[in-house]
Formats: C-alpha cells, structure tokens, sequence
C-alpha cells in the first residue's frame, strides 16, 4: 500500500475528502457528509445544459493526463444525435508503479459514482462503466458495494432520483497493458477487441464505445464535475491555477520517501517533492509524468505542476508520477529504461510505433553502450520528429520524450556518450561509406 | 433538458449499410457536394468522404499500404499522411473527412519525408527480397527462375518465351553471355551455382531445331500487335540493334534494318569466332527470329558511305536508331605502335572469323595485349591458325580479367598468359617489321572506380618478348567520323561516344536514338541486348507519340532496380553439384572451329535447372512496398563491389535505422494460400478483410511491441484456423506474406450432363464464378433461400460473404429504381460481371441469385 503523504492543512481536498471516513462504503456517513447532493441540484434544478454551463464556469480539465477542457467534451457527446450514449470513467491507471487511482476509488467511492451520473446526466447517457484494473481487488469491492448501495437509496438505477430517467452503472474489472490508459484503445477492450487506438477525429465524444457518443473522464475528473456541482463554480475555481483550477492526486517517488498526495495544481514541483521528505541534496534529474514522462534538471525544480507549464519545458502531467532521482543517475541510462518499456508497451498497429519506437531504443542501447553509429546523433533527431508527426495516438508521441528531453536538458552527457570507442571504428566506416553511397547515387535505370 | 438529449437516433446499421455509407462508389448522388483544394486544384467530392476518397475519385495519388477500399480507413501505415493548412500534425487521409475549404497538399516535402521514413522503417524489419540476385545482376534481368522452372519440366518452348520477354537470342547468349548472374547465385550457399547460361542455351537450341528440322516458328514473348503503319530504321545488325528490332516488331512498327558488312551479325559475327559461336547453324538460324516477325536486313548499306541520316529521315522513316558500336581499336600509345606487324586484333579477327587463314599467320610467334574478350579470341584463334607461339598479356591480376573464365582454356590449348605486365615499347629490328615487345612489370595500387587494383608500373622490371606479330586488343570505341552535313545535329560525350539519353535514348536530333555500344561504350553482349530492348520502348513510345518524359518513371518502374537480397541463409537443401558442360579435348579443338563444349543432354538439363531454388518473391510486380520503396528512393541501389566484402550481401533491410528483425517460419500448411509471414507489414489489411467481409477470422494482431505480427490465433497454422479458402487475404495483402498458391489446377470441367441443377455451387461460390442463366430451370422456381449447410461459412453467425453479394445487389435494384445512375466503372470489383454490364442500359435485368428464380422463359 501506498502511503497517504501529509499536505499542509491550507490546501483543500476536493478528491480525497477532509479526513478519510471510517468506512468509505457507508453510505449515510457519506451522505451526511455531502454525498450526491451534487447531483441532486443537477436533476431537480439544473438541466443537462445547466450541469454543462457549471463545468465550463468552473473551467474544469480532465486529469488523464492531456487537461482536455472537460464541458466541451460533454456539449459534444450530448449535441451529437445518436439513440445512445455512455460513460466511462476511466481508473485503470495504466501506469505499473503509480496507484493514485485505486486509491481514490478506495477512499472516495461515492464521490466518483456521482461524478459518473452527473455526466451521464449531462449527456443523457443511461449506462456507465467504470474501468479499473482487475488486480485493484478492493478498490473493486468497495465501488461495487457502493453501487449496490446507491442503487438501493435511488441515486442511480431505474429512476435516478425519481427523474424517470434510467442509469446501470457497472464496474469493469480489464486486465490488459499500458496502452489502455489511451482512451480508444480502453474503448476497443471494453468492446471485447483487441486494444488498438482508432483515429481521432472522431473523438469518442462523437463516435466511441460501440460507435455512439461516448465521454470517457479519468475518475479524478469525475469526482471533481461532483464536488463543483456541490460546492460551486466559484469555489473550484479559488483552487489551483486560474488556467487549470482544481487539484490532483500525484505519486512522488523520492529518494527520502515517496507516498500519494492530492496538490492544487500550479503547486512548483519542489514544494510537492518536499511532501515526501526534504533531501540534503538537489536530485540528479527528475522524471515527470511516468514512463513516457519528461527527464528534467535539478533547475526546473520551480516549475509549477500544471498541464501548460509541464508541456512547455517537455514533460507531462501523464500518471500523475513524480520521481527524482539520485544524485549520481545516469539519466541516459534512465531514458533508455523508459524508451525500452514504452516501445516494449506499443500496441503494433502503426509502422513508426510499432518499428520506430523500437528503432529509438536500439539507438539508445548503442549509445549507452559506447557503439553509437556516426549518424545516431541525428538519428534520434530526425526519427523522434517523425514519429510525434506521423503517431496515430498519444503513446507513440509521449514515448520519444524520454529521449528527446535528455537531448534537451542533459546535452553534455549525451555528446560524452556519443564520442566514438576505438574498436568499432571500421564497423562504422563502413555503414558511413555505405550511407554516403546512398545517398550520392541517382537512382539509373 | 429533452432538446439536448431527444434526437432522433440512427436505426441501428449492420455491417454492410455502414460500408454502403462509407464508401466512396456507394454514396448516394444526392449528398451535398464539397469543394476541397489538393495540390492547388479544386476538387469536388461529396460530403462525408475522406480527403483519399476525394483524391482518388479525382484521379490524385496518395500512396497507401494498409487501406482497404472495401472498408472505413484503419489507419495502420501512416503513409496516406496529407498536409492540411492550419494543422499542426498532418493528418492521416483515410480517415479525415475531407471538409469544404480545406487546403490539402499530398506530396509536399515534409510529408513525402514522414513516408520515406516509415518505408525505411518497415525496409528494416523486412526480412525478404524481391528479386532473385541472378535476376537482378543481369543487365537485361531475365526471370531466370521463371524459364529454369520451365526447364525443369522440359518445356523448352515455354522456357524460350520467358527468356525472349527480355532477350530474344537465347542460343547466342548461351554461348557468348559472360554470365554476370551465374557469380550471384545463391545455390552457390548451398554447393555450386547453377549453370544459368548453359541452361538457356539448351533450351534456345530445342527451339532452333524445331525451327531448322520441323519449321516450327520460334515462340514470340508477347502478342505482336497490330501493325501500326509506323517505320523505324535501325542501323546496324549486331545485338543492340537486332533486338531493338525484334521488340519493335512486336510492337506493331514496320523496321528495316541496315548492315555495314555483307551479312547481319556486328560483333556476333566479325568479332566472335566460329568455334564460340556458330554462325550458320546459331546465329544466323536465331537471327530469323527477327526476318520471320517481318523485319528487313539491307546489307552492304554503310551509314555515311551508302546513306545518311536525312537519307532516312526524307525516306519517311518516322524514327531512326543508331546501333553501329564500336569498332575503332583503342591506341596503347607506346613508340613503335604502327610498326609493320602491329595488328588490329579486331581487323585480324573479322577475317578470321570468317574462317579464312589471315595471310601468313602460321608459324608466327605472336603476342596478344589486352584482357577482354576479343583478346581472348585473337588468342585461341591464333591457337586454331597454326601459330608457333601465342603469349596472351594484361596488365592486372587474372582475377580482375574481364575474361578470366576462358584463360584456363586458352592455356590449355597450348597460348602463354602473362599477368601484371604493360607494354613499354614495341622493338623493331633492322627491316623495319616487329621483332619483339618490351614490357614493364605491374605491381597492384589502391582499388579504382570499377573496384579492381590499379596495376602500377614497378620500375627496373622491364622485359622483353620476341615475336613476329602484335595483337593489340585493348578495347574499342565507335567509329563516329560519318558526324556531319547530312547527319549533323548529334553530339559526342567527353569519351568520344555518341550522346543519348540513358532512359529515352534520344540523341540531339529529333526522331534519332542512339543504342548499344556506341552509347556505352564497348560492353557486353548481354549489356548491348538490354540496351537495345530499352530503347525499343523509347523508339516505339516516340513513334506513337507519347510523352517520353513519362518514361522515365515508366522505366525506372519497370526494371528490377533495387537490390533486394536476402539474408537467410539455406541450411536444408540438399547437396547436388553443377552439371558442367563438357569440353572437347584440346588436342582436338585447337585446329578446329567447331564448337568445341559440348551440349547438355535432356536429362542433364533437366537436373540441372531442377537445382535452382527459385529464391524469388512471388508478389514481385504488384508488391505496392516496393513500388513505393523505389518511388521514395527508401530501396538499395544496384549491388556494388564494396558491399559484399566481409559482410555478405547487403539486405533488404540495410538502411539508417538496421536493427533487430524478425525471421518468421513460412507457413506451408494450406492447400491454397502460402504465407510467408517475414514478407508481412502488419498493416492489418487480411484481419480486417477476414473478420470484416468474410466473417472468418483467420487473423489478428499478436503480441505486443516491436514483436507484434498479423497472424493466425497463437500462430496456428492457416489450414486450421477457420479458413474458408475464400482467398481474400491473399488479394487484399499489399506485399507478398500472404499469397495465392501455384497451383497445377487451373481449372474445373463440369460434366453439364450429369448435372442436376441443384444450385448448390451458385450458392457456396464466394465469388460469382458459377450464376443462374436466364433459363434456370422451372421447377426450382419455388426452393426458398439455401438450406443446405454452407460448412464453414455457416459456423460463423456474423455477415458472410454470400449475404453481403446479396445485399449488395438489392442496394443495385432499389439504386436502380430510385432512378439513380451509377458509372459502372465505380462499382464494386466484386460485382457480377453481368450485373456490371447491365447497368444503364437496360433497368431491371437484375441477373443475380436473389431474383434469378423469378426469371422463367
């Protein structure tokens, strides 16, 4: 189990709760303490275009990972005719080593169950999945007890609060791969396919679960559509940056102790690595956003923790992961490790992931092992700029960042790594000559 | 609330309205036209097609490899990728929506770029070839292993016909070829490569006696096309100029060719000698080949002595080739050299060639220089015209002789051959004649542009050798001194040769191409052959008036460029050395100008074509990777010398990003559909066509990662996954993993007497090939839909493809009834021929099963 870390007392905690419940399943403790009372104003007052208007106020983003403005994903579902609709709620948390999600459902079961009927509200869906991975055996018997728990009170089910409207919500155990964490590809493996991404656009807004509208919302999202419906636009917004109001549940992976913690975003990457314990010395790099994450310097330590500013230095809130590492990593050595589990992770439906990913790696293997070929340099160039051009979905581009932020923050390591070793010399004239060759001849006929 | 959430909602679709939707023939008429801009055109499409399906439909190109037209874009290859104004990524065409105002270009730069390299990417998990080595080392690329495997069943005449596809003298080949193929072999992994040339020959020589013996015409590789009223003039008879004649010919144009000397043949003739290469019984008896397709021969008619090119041109033809090789004998620029005794080895030749003594040659001590072939025969035939003593000597290594394979024969009838020497200076004794030649030694220097060592003089290794006559035989170029008022308007190159393009041939003046040897320079026989056939595509595309800029990509298409090797070695084949052609006895031969090899028997060349392994790709010629890996310069270049060093051959999958790749096992198991799962992409095209149109579901994506391969469930092999031996995966796969089997059978014979008009096959027939005629019989007018069991077919309970053909025909009739007009053309191919036929015309006559019974006389 992961351990809970402890945050200052000021930062508010929309997801986890002000102090965890005894039972999180006891459904009047839960009540009493202001469950679905959300989406109780969402169906006596508010219309599904109401419940949409608040979300937009409160300028939510979805939490999976890209911070895609949740409201605009519901408008679509809902403005795009079909005779039916679904939602997913998406804790499969594809990521091995990060557990926020199992976490949440664990400790907060009912928040996420009125997230989902919100939103199926919202779009006038009448059936929801949530996803979780079968191994996550109590976050599956707690949110099945409380499904059954507030079907029996009316807060789902046959008439959703006597609205004469219908929602089955069912809990999906999926066993699968990394790759799920990409929504079309949680799609197909819920449709019993094989797990491949589609093509966007459409988006499973428009077309997903079995072709019709789809909205698929990382849990966190839910749990926050249901705590602004309960506490206000105005109030959510207060929280966290003003372009990403809110908070979110991040894993920090330190070398002076590691746990979970629910951070407004916009919180700088150092204040929330100090919540697992204040190291002597500055970390060698960091790894942000899990395995296709962003390898940082020690100096963006200040950066704050939100999808924009991640982006624009070349990492990702992703998983949700934040790991520093020693003072002596090697970081090429890291970026290699990830390349390799991302490459090993591709689904093998497109040419530049299922080879080109792969190409990444090798490139990677030779450098670190003193072998580079003389055109590895731009290799790893040339080839991380195809792949982000030319990728189907997210996890093809996501997996050259590894690399490419070595490239970019750790240079002086990597050209080290890239300075020929003596005996490989003749072996790489020759693919130089050959290359050249190549490239000089016209093709005669 | 209800406004946002009580639309009316779609009816559910089953499979084949959805494709009906989804496809480009099938949208309706009616549907709202877009305009989209591609490459700075305006095109029209209809509204919910894909930016491909607009391109398509407007005749633009955008390459693909996983797209199936049957089904909605899948979006596996990434090679349709598109660049669309205000877009970050370039999109995938087969899957956007082409939307009105949208600026698309399909071949700019960076998206060209994204295809090459996902095409270098697949190339470096390819682990397969195309084409055979032999095949592609060869100048004029014979499908060797098409005409040996017709060799190995005795077909001779078949075997003539493939081989005539790209040379039409195999008999003259199979004697003169210096076999480039023969030193690619890949049987030579296992024991000894193939005898590729004596294999032809002996089938060419089936043919030759049935035509002297039987008067049975030789077979013609093509269908001669009707004739075009065109003329074209080829000067010159040799193998250049020959088979441009014969392949124009075929094509339809009426070709008179002019000869120099008394009889056609050039070098085959006056430069090879008689015991190489019979003139009567081989040459001449193939050249008819030519005479019988229609061609003339005017002999004695010398261009710039008999005629001139506006002579030709003023006598209408509409195009003239310029064939005449090279016949001026290079100069060794040493003092002395035209002393009396210093010979032309080609002059001494065309007279010795003809069989006649050369005036006081015997008893002569003679020294031959140079290391080709004409060196060669000015050698063995001094040898074969009484000579005291013949000394044979070249400046490089024996390995680096162009005509190192005839060396231990010509030593063994009894001529010297000295390495590694250059001639210094030629000694004259007191009367004026040739009393000897010095020489220096050579030592071997860094390797030049054609990959051999640079022989360099080592000083104070002079010698001397005394002899009567000099041979010289250092290489010729042409002769171009008829250059001028009557033929003006052509240019030399820097190596005094005659200017032509390599892919049109054309020369500086209209309506002349230049061809063979006086283009490149003395070459070989087969290099000429491959030169002439070439520009008999330029000549006749030309002469039909099309646009010879076209043919370069036309051409450059056509021939096996790339070198595409494989890297598997063969380790099971069975060890079975060459059959070699035996040769007469020295003794014998070297007073004679008899052939002097002795052919195979039947049996023997039987067992000998039977060895080779037909190591070739079946897909190759409608294989879309290598087509787009030659469009996209993503293939190797021809094979050069530095390359097979050390290493071995280079592969396929040799390119910047060589890494890992897979080796998969073939999997043999069907009765119909071979796959070679190395050969595969996974683009996924034969999954989803299986699961999608058949309803089978023989193949699906396996594994996860760099590892992961279209194949069968937990790689079961094909014969026991589901397979409805429908075939479809193997039409639909882009490259040649999955193939239709060769097959003895190629067809059924109904016994119509014995039939009893069950319909069953009508029913089980996935494609078509069996229908009801309009005079089906009465009393099955009432049978209801099929009851009998389909087998397979039926154990699958999703759309099959009997009810999808059928669907589809009740989609014709109400097209039809809703008075829509439908281009045939933009059918599906599946459709009934008849039906296709039918449609506009005359409404209604529907001929498929489904109201077939309803059709009584």
């Amino acid at each position: 189990m992961t351990s809970l870390l402890k945050t200052p007392a000021a930062w508010p905690r929309p997801l986890l709760g002000k102090a965890s419940a005894a039972d999180p399943v006891d459904l009047d403790a839960a009540v009493k303490a202001g469950a679905f009372d959300g989406l109780k104003k969402a169906v006596r007052t508010l219309a599904p275009a109401g419940v949409v208007a608040e979300i937009r106020a409160s300028g939510l983003r979805g939490r999976g990972g890209a911070g895609f403005p949740t409201a605009d994903k519901w408008q679509v579902a809902a403005a795009t005719p079909a005779d039916r609709r679904y939602v997913v709620a998406n804790g499969y948390g594809a990521d091995p080593a990060v557990r926020t999600d199992a976490l949440l459902m664990e400790m907060n079961p009912y928040g996420l169950i009125e997230g989902v009927a919100i939103a199926a509200w919202a779009i006038g869906s009448d059936s929801a999945i949530i996803a979780v991975r079968a191994t996550e055996t109590e976050a599956i018997r707690r949110l099945e007890a409380a499904i059954g728990a507030a079907e029996e009170a009316g807060f789902i089910g046959a008439d959703v609060l006597g609205s004469g409207r219908e929602l089955m919500v069912e809990v999906r155990p999926v066993q699968g791969a990394y790759m799920l964490g990409e929504e079309t590809v949680l799609l197909k493996a819920l449709e019993g396919k094989r797990g491949q991404p589609e093509q966007r656009p459409p988006h499973p807004a428009e077309r997903g679960l079995f072709s019709r509208p789809t909205v698929v919302q990382n849990i966190q999202t839910l749990v926050l559509a249901a705590w602004i419906l309960r506490e206000g636009a105005a109030a959510f917004r207060a929280i966290g940056s003003p372009d990403a109001p809110g908070t979110i549940l991040v894993q920090v992976r330190g070398t002076a102790g590691s746990g979970i913690a629910e951070v407004p975003l916009g919180t700088p990457l150092r204040v929330i690595l100090e919540l697992a314990g204040k190291n002597a010395a500055a970390p060698r790099a960091l790894l942000v956003g899990g395995p296709s994450g962003g390898i940082l310097p020690a100096e963006l330590l200040d950066t704050p923790y939100s999808f924009a500013e991640l982006r624009a230095i070349g990492a990702h809130v992703g998983s949700g992961s934040i790991v520093a590492t020693g003072t002596n990593a090697d970081v090429l050595e890291l970026a290699e490790l990830l390349t390799r589990f991302c490459a090993g992770e591709a689904c093998g439906k497109t040419i530049p992931c299922r080879i080109g990913t792969r190409r990444l790696e090798e490139i990677a293997t030779r450098i670190n092992a003193g072998t580079p070929r003389p055109t590895d340099a731009d290799l790893l160039v040339e080839l991380s700029a195809d792949i982000v051009a030319s990728a189907l979905c997210d996890h093809e581009r996501l997996t050259t960042l590894p690399l490419s932020s070595v490239m970019r923050y750790f240079r002086p390591e990597l050209d080290a790594k890239l300075q020929p070793v003596a005996e490989h010399t003749a072996g790489r004239q020759r693919i130089a000559v050959a290359d050249g060759e190549r490239r000089t001849e016209a093709p005669t006929a | 609330m209800t406004d946002l959430i009580t639309r009316p909602a779609p009816p559910e679709q089953t499979l084949s309205e959805r494709l009906l939707t989804t496809q480009a023939p099938q949208r309706p008429q009616s549907t709202p036209v877009i305009r989209v801009e591609v490459d700075g055109r305006l095109v029209e499409g209809r509204e919910g097609q894909t930016i491909l399906e607009v391109c398509r439909d407007n005749g633009i190109e955008i390459p693909t490899l996983c797209y199936e037209p049957k089904l909605p874009g899948f979006g596996a290859c990434r090679m349709c990728v598109v660049e669309v104004e205000g877009e970050e990524h370039p999109p995938i065409s087969c899957s956007r929506e082409a939307e009105t105002g949208m600026k698309v270009s399909t071949q700019s730069e960076p998206v060209r770029r994204l295809r090459a390299t996902n095409l270098e990417l697949i190339f470096s998990d390819h682990n397969a070839y195309c084409l055979p080595p032999c095949q592609n080392k060869c100048p004029s690329h014979i499908d060797i292993p098409g005409f040996l495997k017709q060799n190995a069943e005795g077909n001779w005449r078949e075997s003539s016909r493939i081989f005539k596809r790209t040379i039409p003298f195999p008999s003259v080949l199979g004697r003169v070829c210096p076999a480039p193929c023969e030193e690619h072999c890949r049987r030579d992994e296992v024991d000894e490569a193939i005898a590729i040339r004596d294999s032809h020959r002996y089938a060419g020589d089936q043919v030759l006696k049935a035509m002297l013996n039987d008067g049975i015409d030789p077979p013609v590789p093509f269908e001669v096309q009707p004739k075009t009223g065109r003329r074209v003039a080829v000067i010159g008879s040799g193998p250049a100029g020959m088979s441009a004649a014969y392949y124009l010919l075929i094509a339809g144009h009426e070709v008179t060719v002019f000869e120099r000397d008394g009889a056609p043949g050039g070098m085959l003739r006056y430069g090879i000698p008689q015991y190489r290469l019979p003139k009567v019984e081989v040459l001449e008896a193939e050249y008819e080949s030519v005479t019988r397709l229609g061609g003339r021969i005017e002999c004695n008619q010398a261009l710039g002595r008999d005629f001139s090119l506006d002579d030709l041109q003023g006598q209408g033809f509409d195009a003239v080739l310029v064939a005449i090789g090279c016949y001026d004998t290079n100069k060794l620029g040493i003092p002395n050299e035209d002393a009396d005794g210093v010979l032309d080895g080609l002059e001494y030749l065309q007279t010795a060639t003809l069989g006649l003594p050369y005036p006081g040659h015997a008893g002569k001590r003679i020294v031959v220089i140079g290391g080709g072939f004409t060196s060669m025969d000015c050698t063995r035939t001094s040898v074969r015209q009484g000579a005291a003593e013949v000394t044979l000597v070249y400046r490089r290594d024996m390995k680096d002789m162009p005509a190192s394979d005839e060396v231990h024969e010509a030593i063994e009838e009894g001529a010297t051959a000295i390495f590694q020497a250059a001639p210094t200076r030629v000694l004259v004794g007191p009367d004026g004649k040739v009393s000897g030649v010095e020489f220096i030694r050579n030592k071997l220097g860094e390797p030049d542009a054609s990959g051999r060592r640079r022989p360099e003089p080592a000083p104070g290794t002079e010698f001397s050798i005394e002899c009567d006559r000099v041979l010289l035989a250092i290489g010729q170029g042409p002769d171009l001194s008829w250059f001028g008022p009557g033929s003006d308007g052509l240019t030399a190159t820097k190596q005094r040769r005659l200017k032509a393009d390599a892919v049109t041939f054309e020369t500086g003046r209209p309506g002349v191409f230049g061809t063979g040897d006086v283009r490149i320079g003395a070459a070989t026989v087969v290099a000429a052959i491959a030169e002439g056939r070439r520009s008999a595509y330029a000549v006749d595309a030309f002469v039909k008036g099309l646009d010879l800029s076209a043919l370069k990509t036309r051409q450059t298409l056509a021939e096996p460029q790339p070198e595409f090797l494989s890297i598997v070695p063969f380790t099971s084949e069975v060890k079975e050395p060459r059959y070699r052609l035996k040769a007469m006895d020295a003794e014998l031969r070297n007073h004679s100008y008899v052939e002097y090899e002795i052919p195979y028997t039947r049996a023997e060349a039987v067992a000998e074509s039977t060895r080779c392994l037909q190591c070739t790709c079946e897909a190759i010629g409608f294989c879309d990777l290598r087509r787009l890996g030659i469009e996209y310069g993503t293939t190797l270049p021809t094979l050069e010398p530095g390359f097979h060093a050390g290493a071995g051959y280079r592969s396929v999958s040799e390119n910047r990003f060589t890494g890992t790749n897979h080796d998969y096992i073939r999997d043999d198991s069907h009765a119909f559909i071979l796959r070679e799962p190395s050969r595969c992409i996974d683009c996924g095209r034969c999954a989803q066509v299986c699961s999608e149109v058949v309803g089978a579901a023989c193949y699906d994506f396996m594994r996860i990662g760099f590892d992961t391969l279209v194949t069968t469930p937990l790689d079961m092999s094909l014969n026991d996954s589901p397979c409805v031996s429908c075939g479809r995966c193997a039409e639909t796969c882009p490259t040649g993993a999955l193939m239709p089997k060769p097959r003895v059978l190629q067809k059924y014979e109904v016994d119509e007497s014995r039939c009893i008009l069950c319909g069953i096959c009508v029913d089980a027939c996935p494609y078509d090939a069996l229908r009801d005629g309009g005079d089906f019989e009465l009393a099955h007018a009432s049978r209801q839909e099929p009851t009998i069991d389909l087998m397979a077919l039926a154990m699958v309970d999703r759309e099959t493809e009997m009810t999808y053909i059928r669907r589809e025909r009740d989609w014709l009739d109400r097209a039809r009834a809703d008075g829509r007009i439908v281009d045939p053309g933009r059918l599906l191919p599946m459709l009934p021929a008849g039906i296709v036929a039918d449609l506009g015309t005359s409404p209604g006559n529907g001929s498929g099963h489904s109201n077939g019974h309803a059709h009584n006389k």
